[in-house]
């Protein structure tokens, strides 16, 4: 909803209480959907396969599958995404000092990026080398 | 509900899995992504990865996933059921019952795994 405040403090207020109720709504409706793809990920990775036997050609083959890489993917992205917005209440929590807060928060949010798009190069621009 | 209770080990614990299982996570992404470094970088890695005391971690982030997860439907009631507040001590305890039915099977797998002496190779 477009933001209707006149003045750019009550515009500031009016729309992190808007994103805070997004994020509200987010972190519920990704815990939700990252139970049953978590379950399943250890399952078939950690019960039904010998953690032992996983190798560079497992990764390999499992990827070679659209399925999985989707799959894989909606996990990085909603992992992600849940769990910085869930490290930002922990930051807000424990981090007093707001200059040493917002620095955290830039390292911190920098490497989620960093691996939000390694992990999707692996998944989506990397050659395994399976037929 | 809070103070000393169980509402207040299910946050902290809620809370420490959730950091747990981001640190996890970072780790594990880079681990799966060193395979763009070609099979022996990504071997090499894995490898240092079955070692026994990795084993043991994982069955620590399999223990808080589940933790984290399950207690977060039951945050979830609480928030959308008219009822979910007032049964939350209860809610807990099922949380904790779902845990050991689905914990049971990797305990098993994995831990069997590391008594039997299985680390790769």
């Amino acid at each position: 909803m477009a933001i209707k405040s006149k003045r750019y403090p009550e515009a500031r207020l009016e729309a992190s209480t808007n994103l805070e109720l997004y994020w509200w709504v987010f972190m519920r409706i990704s815990g939700v959907v990252l139970v049953f793809l978590l379950i399943g990920h250890m399952w078939m990775n950690a019960v039904m396969t010998d953690l032992n036997s996983i190798n560079y050609d497992y990764v390999a083959k499992r990827l070679s599958q659209t399925t999985w890489k989707i799959y894989d993917w909606l996990i990085l992205a909603l992992a992600l995404l849940h769990g910085g917005n869930g490290l930002r209440y922990v930051l807000d929590d424990w981090i007093r000092h707001p200059a040493k807060r917002f620095w955290t928060k830039v390292v911190l949010y920098g490497l989620i990026a960093f691996l939000f798009f390694l992990g999707s190069l692996s998944l989506f621009n990397h050659d395994f080398g399976v037929k | 509900m809070y103070r000393g209770r169980e509402g207040q080990w299910a946050f902290y614990l809620h809370r420490i899995s959730g950091l747990g299982i981001l640190v996890f996570l970072m780790l594990h992404v880079a681990n799966i992504a060193s395979a763009m470094w070609g099979p022996e970088v990504s071997n090499a890695l894995m490898k240092f990865y079955h070692q026994p005391v990795f084993q043991v971690g994982l069955l620590f982030l399999i223990a808080g996933v589940l933790y984290h997860g399950f207690n977060g439907l039951r945050i979830i009631l609480m928030d959308f059921t008219a009822w979910g507040v007032r049964y939350q001590r209860q809610l807990w305890y099922a949380v904790w019952v779902l845990f050991v039915l689905f914990y049971l099977p990797f305990l098993v797998k994995i831990g069997g795994g590391i008594l039997g002496g299985s680390h790769g190779d």
